[in-house]
């Protein structure tokens, strides 16, 4: 039973082709919880809800046993790029 | 002193004032300041000077930088929220909030005072026409009671009466808790025969109301963190929202399937503007985070 880390990243990155992406396990092993940082040029133009709409249809499979995902960051490649720019500065600052 | 008088501004008083101002300087602070135009060469001296006499308890402090009700200036409370945030100040202290003809209806105290004034200018905009602040530093629980009591045993000597809001079975003041609104319910029971399918029922309650949030459990236990988590947000946003509990088997069965077909959505909260699905956790917390969702909920 369960879900690996690597399975869900392996379906995301087949399906949204990401920039950045990072899945954690957040469910202490069992394979029940993610949470995931996803960077794609598939959510150019569309609204949150629909972002994330694209990452639960990617993983139809996986949330079959997945409990809880956490879609913390689902961005353009351009939003992407701006956020690691202002968080540079700000560590620089 | 005498070269900021000549840089900041022509006026001698303005130099005084603006140099006298606590540190962070909050916008409030300057018209707060003014307050004081009645004594300035008393007023003044006694706040700089304050905090050098450490050793002395804290409530004469408090008193001394705080400005007397009738020398506080009100600052008219304007209907718009986003300049009312500019306007007043977020942080501590006491407030005094006036009506049209400039009487006293309630002295309050607050961790963040604009928000308690825009909660209260949404609850009772008939009553909050313009509000009279003072900041409190170093705002410890003793010191704000403090702040309090000063600006009631005032008005009450003046005018021998207790502001009408603070008087004892008065609740328009007080925020009211979140578990006054029931639940929604969509069904009238499970045993009774639908005579529109559920989908209709949905559609129907998404479009009559202006927001509503599919939790689970009840908005005043809610019984999931994320669940949770929703409600502080729109409970923050002070948003006058519906609440549906998906896990209400006796008046909302078969909901949480339904729903999710309905919204092809996975999982719960969601929350519905407008009769369109937002999202749930996730999304709400990323938009309240940015700001975006004030502008969300007022259209």
């Amino acid at each position: 039973m369960g879900v690996t880390k690597e399975q869900v990243e392996s379906s995301l990155t087949s399906n949204l082709k990401p920039l950045h992406l990072e899945v954690t396990d957040i469910s202490g092993g069992c394979g029940a919880s993610f949470s995931v940082e996803i960077v794609s040029e598939q959510f150019e133009g569309k609204r949150l809800l629909e972002r994330h709409r694209l990452v639960n249809a990617a993983l139809q499979e996986e949330m079959k046993q997945i409990h809880a995902l956490s879609i913390k960051i689902a961005m353009t490649p351009e939003q992407w790029k701006q956020q690691q720019e202002s968080a540079e500065t700000k560590s620089e600052a | 002193m005498a070269t900021r008088t000549v840089g900041l501004s022509s006026s001698p008083l303005r130099s005084l004032t603006s140099s006298s101002s606590h540190p962070p300087p909050t916008r409030i602070t300057p018209t707060l300041s003014f307050a004081s135009r009645l004594k300035p060469a008393l007023a003044l001296p006694l706040l700089s000077a304050t905090p050098r006499r450490s050793a002395r308890p804290r409530s004469p402090r408090v008193s001394a930088a705080l400005k007397n009700l009738s020398e506080t200036v009100p600052v008219s409370v304007p209907a718009d929220s986003g300049e009312l945030v500019r306007r007043f100040p977020s942080a501590s202290g006491v407030y005094a909030v006036h009506d049209g003809e400039g009487g006293l209806q309630f002295v309050g105290i607050s961790r963040n005072i604009a928000a308690s004034i825009a909660g209260h200018r949404r609850s009772v905009p008939e009553l909050c026409c313009s509000v009279k602040v003072g900041v409190v530093d170093e705002p410890d629980r003793a010191a704000l009671t403090q702040a309090w009591k000063s600006w009631m045993e005032e008005h009450m000597t003046a005018t021998g009466k207790v502001p009408p809001g603070n008087e004892s079975g008065n609740t328009t003041w007080i925020r009211q808790p979140p578990k006054k609104k029931p639940d929604l319910r969509l069904t009238p029971g499970r045993h009774m025969q639908l005579t529109v399918p559920l989908e209709e029922l949905i559609d129907q309650l998404v479009k009559e109301n202006k927001v509503v949030a599919f939790i689970k459990g009840s908005r005043s236990a809610p019984m999931c963190g994320f669940s949770q988590r929703v409600i502080g947000i729109l409970e923050s946003e002070g948003v006058d929202y519906e609440s549906v509990d998906v896990l209400d088997e006796e008046y909302n069965c078969g909901l949480r399937e339904t729903l999710k077909k309905y919204t092809n959505w996975p999982t719960f909260p969601q929350v519905f503007v407008d009769g369109e699905l937002v999202g749930g956790c996730d999304i709400l917390s990323s938009m309240f985070e940015k700001g975006e969702l004030s502008s969300l909920f007022k259209k």
